[in-house]
């Protein structure tokens, strides 16, 4: 009776996570302009549409440079500010570390009003570094917890291993403290990206049209004028995370047979 | 003694492996009974089809003659000591000890004096507001072990209580529950994979292998006559020795160690002439002289000399023919090269048929 | 110190540089600038500085003495950056109406070559012999001012500077705020309800089971949060998939209304912010040895009270962290009300984005944007302090 109850209320939460991103896929595919079941006939004009439609190019163009922009800018700083924290003298690490995560609990549209009017002042709204600026400080959290987290999984003992073996302290840290914390470093990027992939709020604070970018085109068109195109996006969307994140599941998992085969 | 808890033909397979295989196991009140095997022989399922947390796939378990074996956990008063002792980390030692009692809903003030009484027993009353995080690994065990006997259970079941603790505390606890064991006439199953322990604490011990008992005797019974090879190799040190029954005579028999040398043993019933045998002799059981004394003396020669401290270990040889003999000192001169006389007493011998 | 450890730390803090100084410049730049906007009025004393300095000196019974009249007029005088005169009229006018033609037909008159001589305002205009045009401007010039930190709150300065409340109608952002705290709340409380016994489901199966009901939860944290939203948008609507369902099962006759409504917002908002329930509880339980259930059975507790003593009183902390971060994050969200939610469900957020993108009204944007991070930084210090690792789940 017991176990009948909770196969049941599992199955029902399984199927109310998952069911929606399920159910709106095969829409895409859809001949027709109305995003109803059942599909009368399919058809890859939205897709088509999304390749052509200058609206839509553009705002995919604009989602890759932005993206790689913020990653690349995201991932550098907050790689060296992880590597900074790991030293146990540094004075109020906690208090930095609290620091370099708020930018993932300030709410979005709070950062957004703030970062308009700043770079109105600046001279930097609705142009590309703006934006990609504007982006990295959101990705930058997610750099600083995966390179963080993977800087810990290193044994010390490795590294003074190296360093007793001769290899001067630049040796170490670039033959041994960088080769493993490299998946680390490359799942904060893919963090990064989708997070910039992701991103809406900020940028409709700081982007001009000219950077309008593909999350904020589905944005507004979600709010306009809804159209398949719209879940033929999202199907792009969801087909790029699930990429990246099986790229940084895999990463993360031979990290952990690189540690299981090192421990003794 | 009657019976009191009863396993009859227990198995426990877990999907398509079985782990514990028609087990028949009686266990009597008061008593001291020890599980020892070597580690996934199943010393843990059979505590846990008593606890009830496993079922068993066939067989039946009673308690004073009740079937016990389809009754949930809860039901079954019998306390468990747990290997990494399970103390509740989000309550206090006087809560976690409370806590059976406050399930058996006594009144309020019964349980205070009965928490107080059993801390004091184990001198844990100063720290009982601490939380299990806040005590050592052996006060953790005593809170473990007093939370166990406090709502006086039937039957206390411990799994490798001991573990955990460095060495001097393991023997320290080893004498304290011994001695709640006596003092609160307790009936205790005590699962461990320490020889030692199981030697020095039991009334009886029950030898685990694969999953079936090799033997259930009393230590006694267990380390001076082994019935299988297995225990005999399992429980201390032995010198083993493939061998044949040459005759059987009025209670002794001599076997044939090799091409020259044969040996005169007590015997049993058991043994027939002309049988193939396994001749097993404890290295303590040995005396080392230079003259022949007693039924059983071997001239043989020192190989090797290994010091421990408070005994030596002499390797000894003649032909191909190997002992382990332990002793407290050598004489003066006796080197390696040496020959000296091996001499035993035929009833420290074991001689083994199967 | 040693000396080795003296460099260790200035390596340490090079490499730290770089980026404290990246998020000083864009991340809590912004947010000072914010802050400020929502404090600083300088619009009128900037066209208006002598009148500014002048006034002060004046304790607001009568009329104001000679020399701010002449401040006055000197200022109208060389007012050359018409925008920011603009501006300020508007603001003045707000305050009292009428402000508009009396200021427009000073400056035409004090500008007026002929009227080089002194000039006697009262004259000019019999509004000018009134104190409440001057008391408005008195109020008006100060730098720093309270006005829209008491409008997001629905309060204001009356005449005589005493706090009083916002007719009602007026403005709505108690209103708003209310309903942000009470959505927030109902959306906190169904991912509890959700995610406890999920996460508890989770924590107890093995093998491919335990695996299956993690993915689920993963999945959509991986899952782009507009395209979630995008999928509760076409699922909700009137010929969406669930009233499609609901209808051939004939459970009802036409389709329920499920977007643009409270109910959608609710739905939506419990899909997206589910896994954050679920997993800090998880992590929580997954620590609690098993055979802690194994040690209360054995000492007589059935199931339900073994639950209620032992693995609810464990699951606590894992529960008051999720509650708190889900909180935390729903009311500042603004992507999912904005889309699936109508006109009534809006939460702060939409409204701050309202001020800030649709009219320009910084003041208020500014001041909203304040109290909102002021209630998440109070919550996230308190999430700090339970869960001690301050690092939220998803990285
Ligand atoms: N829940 C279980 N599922 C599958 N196999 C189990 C389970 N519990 C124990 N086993 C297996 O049963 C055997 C005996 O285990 P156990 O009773 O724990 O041995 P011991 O306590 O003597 O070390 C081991 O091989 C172990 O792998
Ligand atoms: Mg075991």
């Amino acid at each position: 009776m017991f176990r009948t109850a909770q196969t049941f209320f599992g199955l029902l939460v399984v199927t109310f996570l998952l069911m929606p991103i399920v159910a709106i896929l095969p829409l895409a595919f859809t001949s027709s302009v109305f995003l109803t079941y059942p599909i009368e006939e399919y058809s890859l004009r939205w897709f088509v549409e999304l390749t052509t439609a200058d609206a839509w190019r553009l705002s995919i163009m604009n989602s890759l440079i932005i993206g790689l922009g913020a990653t690349l800018l995201s991932t550098v700083l907050g790689t060296l500010a992880a590597l900074g924290l790991r030293t146990k003298a540094l004075p109020f690490a906690n208090l930095l570390r609290t620091m370099f995560l708020l930018p993932m609990v300030v709410p979005a549209v709070v950062l957004g009003v703030g970062m308009q009017m700043l770079f109105v002042n600046l001279g930097v709204a609705s142009t590309y570094p703006g934006v990609i600026i504007a982006h990295a400080v959101l990705c930058v959290p997610f750099v600083i917890v995966s390179v963080s987290a993977s800087l810990q999984g290193i044994d010390p003992s490795v590294e003074k291993a190296a360093s007793s073996l001769g290899a001067s302290p630049v040796k170490v840290f670039r033959r041994v403290t960088l080769p493993l914390a490299l998946p680390g470093i490359i799942s904060g990027a893919v963090f990064a990206f989708a997070t910039s992939l992701d991103e809406v709020v900020i940028t409709l604070f700081v982007a001009g049209p000219n950077q309008r970018t593909l999350a904020r085109q589905m944005f507004s068109s979600i709010r306009e004028n809804i159209s398949p195109t719209v879940v033929a996006a999202a199907l792009l969307l969801i087909i790029g995370t699930l990429c990246l994140g099986g790229l940084a599941a895999l990463l993360r998992w031979r990290q952990e047979r690189i540690a299981l085969r090192a421990a003794p | 003694m009657q019976p009191f808890i009863q396993f009859e033909s227990v198995s426990k397979s877990f999907g398509s492996m079985t782990v514990i295989d028609s087990l028949d196991l009686t266990i009597h009140k008061g008593e001291f009974l020890s599980l020892l095997g070597p580690s996934g022989s199943g010393k843990t399922t059979i505590l846990m089809m008593l606890a009830g947390f496993e079922r068993p796939t066939r067989g039946t378990i009673t308690l004073d003659g009740m079937r016990i074996d389809q009754l949930p956990p809860h039901r079954r008063e019998m306390g468990v000591v747990f290997q990494n002792y399970a103390l509740f980390p989000h309550m206090t030692v006087a809560e976690n000890v409370a806590f059976p009692l406050e399930m058996k809903r006594l009144p309020r003030h019964e349980i205070a004096r009965k928490v107080a009484r059993a801390l004091d027993m184990v001198r844990l009353g100063s720290l009982k507001n601490r939380r299990p995080s806040q005590l050592s690994g052996g006060q953790q065990q005593r809170v473990a072990l007093t939370r166990a006997l406090v709502f006086e259970p039937r039957v206390i079941l411990m799994d490798e209580p001991l573990g955990a603790l460095d060495k001097q505390l393991r023997e320290h606890m080893q004498l304290e529950i011994r001695e709640l064991h006596k003092r609160l006439g307790l009936t205790i199953v005590f699962v461990t994979h320490d020889q030692s322990e199981a030697l020095t604490m039991s009334d009886r011990i029950a030898v685990f292998n694969a999953g079936k008992i090799e033997q259930i005797d009393s230590p006694h019974a267990i380390y001076d006559t082994p019935r299988t090879r297995f225990v005999a190799q399992f429980i201390g040190e032995t010198n083993l020795i493939e061998a044949d029954v040459v005759n059987v005579q009025n209670g002794h028999a001599t076997i044939a160690l090799g091409a020259d040398l044969a040996a005169k043993v007590r015997s049993g019933p058991e043994l027939q002439a002309g049988q193939k045998a396994l001749f097993s002799l404890r290295p303590e059981r040995m005396r080392l002289g230079a003259e022949p004394a007693g039924d059983n003396s071997l001239g043989m020669t020192i190989t090797d000399c290994i010091y421990h401290g408070d005994h030596m270990r002499v390797q000894l040889a003649r032909g191909n023919f190997t002992f382990t003999a332990r002793c407290e000192r050598l004489a003066g001169d006796w080197t390696v090269g040496t020959q000296v006389v091996v001499s035993f007493d035929p009833r420290d011998c074991t001689v083994l048929t199967s | 110190m040693s000396r080795a450890s003296a460099r260790e730390r200035m390596g340490a803090l090079l490499l730290i540089v770089p980026l404290l100084a990246f998020l000083a410049v864009f991340f809590l730049w912004p947010l000072w600038t914010m802050v400020r906007a929502s404090v600083v009025d300088n619009t009128v004393s900037r066209v208006l500085p002598r009148t500014a300095a002048a006034i002060v000196s004046w304790d607001g019974q009568g009329l104001p003495p000679a020399q701010v009249h002449k401040a006055l007029i000197e200022d109208l005088r060389q007012a050359e950056d018409q925008q920011a005169l603009g501006e300020t009229v508007r603001r003045l006018n707000s305050a009292v109406s009428g402000f508009r033609t009396l200021l427009t037909r000073t400056t035409n008159a004090v500008r007026d070559e002929t009227n080089s001589g002194a000039i006697d305002l009262g004259d000019l205009d019999r509004r000018w012999k009134e104190p409440r045009f001057w008391l408005a401007l008195r109020e008006a010039v100060p730098p720093y001012t309270d006005r829209n930190l008491l409008a997001a709150v629905d309060m204001k300065r009356d005449a005589g500077g005493a706090i009083v409340s916002e007719d009602p109608g007026a403005s709505a952002n108690r209103l708003i705020m209310f309903r942000t705290f009470l959505v927030a709340a109902i959306v906190t409380l169904a991912c509890a309800t959700i995610g406890l016994p999920y996460a508890m489901l989770a924590a107890a199966v093995t093998g491919w089971k335990r695996t299956v009901l993690l993915l689920a939860v993963l999945v959509p944290l991986w899952t782009s949060l507009l395209v979630r939203t995008t999928a509760w948008f076409v699922l909700l609507q009137n010929e969406g998939l669930i009233n499609g369902a609901l209808q051939v099962l004939g459970i009802t006759d036409g389709p329920l209304p499920l977007i643009f409504n409270r109910v959608g917002v609710v739905i939506a908002m419990t899909h997206v912010l589910l896994p954050f329930m679920v997993l800090p509880i998880y992590s929580v339980l997954l620590s609690v040895p098993r055979n802690l259930m194994q040690a209360a059975a054995s000492m007589g507790a059935g199931p339900l009270r073994a639950f209620w003593r032992v693995l609810l009183p464990l699951s606590l902390p894992g529960l008051m962290s999720g509650s708190l971060l889900v909180y935390m994050v729903a009311i500042g969200y603004y992507i999912t009300p904005a889309l699936v939610g109508g006109a009534n469900d809006q939460m702060i957020s939409s409204v701050i984005a309202f001020y800030a993108l649709g009219t320009a009204n910084w003041g208020l944007a500014g001041a909203l944007g304040v109290i909102l991070l002021l209630v998440t930084m109070i919550l996230y210090f308190i999430y700090g302090r339970l869960s001690k690792s301050p690092q939220l789940l998803g990285a």
